[in-house]
Order: C-alpha cells, then sequence, then structure tokens
C-alpha cells in the first residue's frame, strides 16, 4: 500500500554483501507488509475495521478544526445469508469482494471505505455535508443493483443492500460511538423499510430532494391569505 | 472541543426568494435597536452582489474581499454610519465570492469572530437563493430570521429554505417577518400559513417575529439611501419595524 522509495542502503563497514544489512532490509519489508495487514480486510482489501476505528476519530477531529461536518455511510448487503446458504460461501466471499470494489472504485480518493464486519461496510466521507453523503450513497445503491455478478457456473446474481447515512456536524459535539449509532439507526429503518435503499434524516423512505412534494405545495397554496 | 459561536447573539436574514425586502429590514431592525441602546454589527452577507452600503448610501473602499485575498486587518474594513452601527461590506459584481468554499468560510468565521467581541449584536444580510453561502451563513449564527412576503413564491421560497436547513443542517429554531403586508392582521395570517404547513411535514414550528407594511416610506428610504428609521418623517413601517426590535431585543 504505501510502500516507500527504497533507500540506499549502505554498511558501515563498506563490506559489498553484508549479512546484517539484508536482515534490516527483509524486516523492514515484513515490517511494511504487516502494518498493511494489520489495518486491511483480507478478503475485500477494504480497511477494517480496526481502521476505521482510528480514521473515523482522526477525520471528526479534523471536522472540529475546520467547523464541517463528517459524514458516515453504513451498508449491510440484503439477504446475504440467503446467498451464501443458496450458492455456497465461496459465492458468498465473492460477493463481499465484488461489493467491496464497488465501494472502492465508486467513491472519492479521500474517502475511507472499510469493511465493518460481516456483511456490514462503513464509509467515512471526511468534509462532506449530509446531501452529498446520500447523492454518493445513491449512485452506490444504484450502481451495485445494475452490477451483476457472474458466477462461475455461467449464471449470475443480483445483489442490493441497505444504507444508512448521517453527517455529524462539528457543533453537536457528538462522541464516535454516538455517531455510529445514529447512522446504524438508519441502517436499521432502511432494513425495516424493505432494504435496497437509502435512508437519512428526514429521508422518511424517500430519496433526496429539495424539491417540495406535491403535498407539501398544495398545503402551501392552500394556505394563501384570504382562505 | 466548542466549536467557537459568536460571543455575542446573532442573527441571519434571509428569505430564500429575492426582492422581499431582506436588506431593507435587516438595515431597519438594526438601526432600531442601536436606539435602544445595543450595539449592531451589520454583516453584508450577499457576497457576490452587496447592497447594504448602497442602501446605507455609504462609500466603501475596502471590503470583505480583501480582508480575505490581501489579509487586511478587518477592523479597518468596517464603516460606521453611525457610533454604534458598523458595517462590514462585501464586494459587488464578484462571481468567485458566491461559492465559498471550505477555507474562506473557515476564514470569514475567524474573521466574523474577531469582529464580534466589540458588539452585543451581529446581523448577517445574505443574498437569495439557497446557494452554498447561505447555507453556511444560516448555520453559524443563533437566530434565523425568514423574510416572506404574502407573495406565493415567496412563501414557497422560504418553506424550502427552512426545509433544506433543518434536514441537511439541523436547525429548527426560525424567526418569520412578513413584509409588504397590508397591516398586523394579514401580516400575522402569512406567517400562520406558513408555520402551519412547516409544523406539519418538517416537524418544527417557526414563531411569528413581526410584520412591516407596505409604505411609500419604505420605498422612498430606499431611493433616498436614507433608511426609513432615520427618514424625516415616521409612518406605520418605521412604527413597526420598532416594534419588531422590540420583540428582537427581548428575545435575544
Amino acid at each position: 500500500m504505501k510502500e516507500k522509495k527504497a533507500k540506499k542502503d549502505f554498511c558501515p563497514h563498506g563490506f559489498p554483501d553484508c549479512p546484517i544489512l539484508g536482515e534490516i532490509r527483509d524486516l523492514r519489508d515484513a515490517c511494511a507488509r504487516l502494518s498493511h495487514q494489520v489495518e486491511t480486510d483480507g478478503l475485500t482489501g477494504l480497511y477494517n475495521y480496526r481502521h476505521f476505528l482510528k480514521a473515523l476519530e482522526t477525520e471528526m477531529e479534523r471536522s472540529r478544526r475546520l467547523g464541517l461536518p463528517t459524514s458516515l455511510i453504513m451498508i449491510d448487503i440484503d439477504h446475504f445469508k440467503a446467498v451464501n446458504d443458496t450458492y455456497g460461501h465461496e459465492a458468498g466471499n465473492r460477493v463481499l469482494q465484488h461489493v467491496g470494489s464497488i465501494w472502492r472504485t465508486h467513491t472519492r480518493k479521500i474517502d475511507i471505505a472499510c469493511r465493518y464486519g460481516g456483511e456490514e461496510f462503513v464509509i467515512i466521507l471526511p468534509t462532506t455535508r449530509l446531501y452529498r453523503a446520500v447523492n454518493t450513497a445513491q449512485r452506490l445503491r444504484k450502481t451495485l443493483e445494475e452490477k451483476e455478478l457472474p458466477l462461475a457456473d455461467g449464471t449470475s446474481i443480483s445483489i442490493t443492500a441497505s444504507f444508512g447515512v448521517d453527517a455529524c456536524d462539528p457543533k453537536e459535539n457528538c462522541t464516535e460511538e454516538e455517531f455510529v449509532d445514529r447512522v446504524d439507526r438508519f441502517l436499521m429503518q432502511a432494513k425495516s423499510e424493505g432494504r435496497n435503499r437509502v435512508c437519512h434524516r428526514g429521508s422518511h423512505g424517500k430519496t433526496l430532494t429539495t424539491e417540495l412534494s406535491r403535498e407539501e405545495r398544495e398545503a402551501l397554496f392552500a394556505s394563501k391569505p384570504g382562505d | 472541543m466548542e466549536f467557537p459561536v459568536f460571543a455575542p447573539s446573532s442573527v441571519c436574514f434571509s428569505s430564500g426568494k429575492g426582492g422581499v425586502g431582506k436588506t431593507s429590514i435587516s438595515i431597519n431592525t438594526a438601526l432600531a435597536l442601536v436606539d435602544r441602546g445595543f450595539r449592531v454589527l451589520l454583516v453584508d452577507g450577499d457576497l457576490g452582489l452587496a447592497n447594504v452600503d448602497v442602501m446605507l448610501g455609504l462609500s466603501v473602499q475596502t471590503t470583505m474581499r480583501d480582508i480575505i485575498a490581501n489579509d487586511e486587518d478587518p477592523r479597518t474594513v468596517l464603516v460606521y454610519p453611525e457610533p454604534n452601527l458598523a458595517v462590514l461590506p462585501a464586494s459587488s459584481g464578484v462571481p468567485d465570492m458566491v461559492n465559498l468554499g471550505p477555507e474562506d468560510q473557515a476564514v470569514i468565521g475567524q474573521i466574523l469572530q474577531v469582529l464580534s467581541a466589540d458588539f452585543d449584536l451581529v446581523f448577517v444580510d445574505v443574498a437569495a437563493g439557497i446557494g452554498p453561502s447561505v447555507l453556511w451563513f444560516n448555520t453559524v449564527v443563533h437566530h434565523n430570521v425568514v423574510v416572506i412576503t404574502p407573495d406565493p413564491t415567496s412563501i414557497t421560497d422560504a418553506y424550502a429554505l427552512i426545509k433544506v436547513l433543518m434536514r441537511d443542517h439541523n436547525r429548527r429554531r426560525f424567526y418569520l417577518v412578513a413584509n409588504m403586508v397590508r397591516n398586523e392582521k394579514e401580516g400575522i395570517q402569512v406567517c400562520q400559513g406558513l408555520i402551519k404547513v412547516v409544523k406539519k411535514f418538517l416537524n418544527v414550528e417557526p414563531e411569528y417575529l413581526g410584520f412591516v407594511p407596505r409604505d411609500n416610506l419604505m420605498a422612498r428610504a430606499v431611493r433616498d439611501q436614507v433608511p426609513a428609521v432615520r427618514s424625516a418623517e415616521t409612518g406605520k413601517a418605521d412604527e413597526a419595524i420598532r416594534k419588531l426590535a422590540a420583540r428582537m431585543a427581548r428575545g435575544l
């Protein structure tokens, strides 16, 4: 992941094939590999839970300094257990990889996509307002729905997921745990409202638009003075 | 860590729709509050098409843009039309100021914080619409005042503004001022109509703050570049604005 440019090593005694130098080099490589492994989920290549906690803390601190909200998207694959039961665990793993690669390729470089555990994922969107995060979630939902995953036997399965989104304003002074809880509740809402949807503050299961609904318009016009 | 909020009470005047008399109301209310003993800073938040200075007949050399671009001392940019009223002018005809980036917002936030230490009240008169700078100003102040007129498009735009602020920015307290109404009765009626719909769909309850009647005094004031509250004549508008200011003084 973060491979530094190899520094020119030299042996203080000037031995051309210094064995200690070789050992140091091996150790350094192992160290880099391990620190990469420590923060990566082996199956999907996304960041793991451990890195997520660290990154969320960092980003919320950045939020406080910049005065801009941090957004969080939590995702749960719909009926993942059924995929496992029907197609086997190998297919289940393929689904997780497929989904993970969509999260990675359809978010910005600064976004931090992590595997939260099992079939749950979480994406941190640094210094991002809610409506942008909701747009991102909508885009991810649509992409996943449209991209079928081809299986080895020639068939393909279509996967959907449920999304919970929220933004944490630095003024709210909320902790990382509270924030994750809040987003998780929107994810629960998306699940209970029938899956394959994005839920967020004020969404009530509807898509985010600044346009007014017909009911709202009618109510506004009905309230014209002289009524 | 506490996010820095301005020490004095701060109020943002917005409307959604343009031309409803936002600037006129914020200037006159500011002056009426000056008369009640407040030291008021009036920030021209219409960063691209400023006109607080025009309405007050001020000649402005440096603006908020100079502070941001050239690191001018914010205090030197302030213009004092009266000892207890300061105006932080914005520049006109500068499109790049309309869409504030996060860094600009942070800088302006700091500027306002530095400046507001010397005042009791900070008024921000924002641009029309629901652009990024409008939303941003609305989220850094304590109180959100929304100016409406009986015009259905004004009411619709005000509703849309409240909806976005509430849903995306967690704002829950709004105050309504009805402008260009015939009398107080119509003012209350117009506000009540909007309050009812906001309550029904958005589950927040804006408060009625006051009204300003449509009269010749207000129109003439803009033309003569002398605010109605400072005009030699007195009229219904002047009286209504003082009433509005009195209610504000109590609530802030």
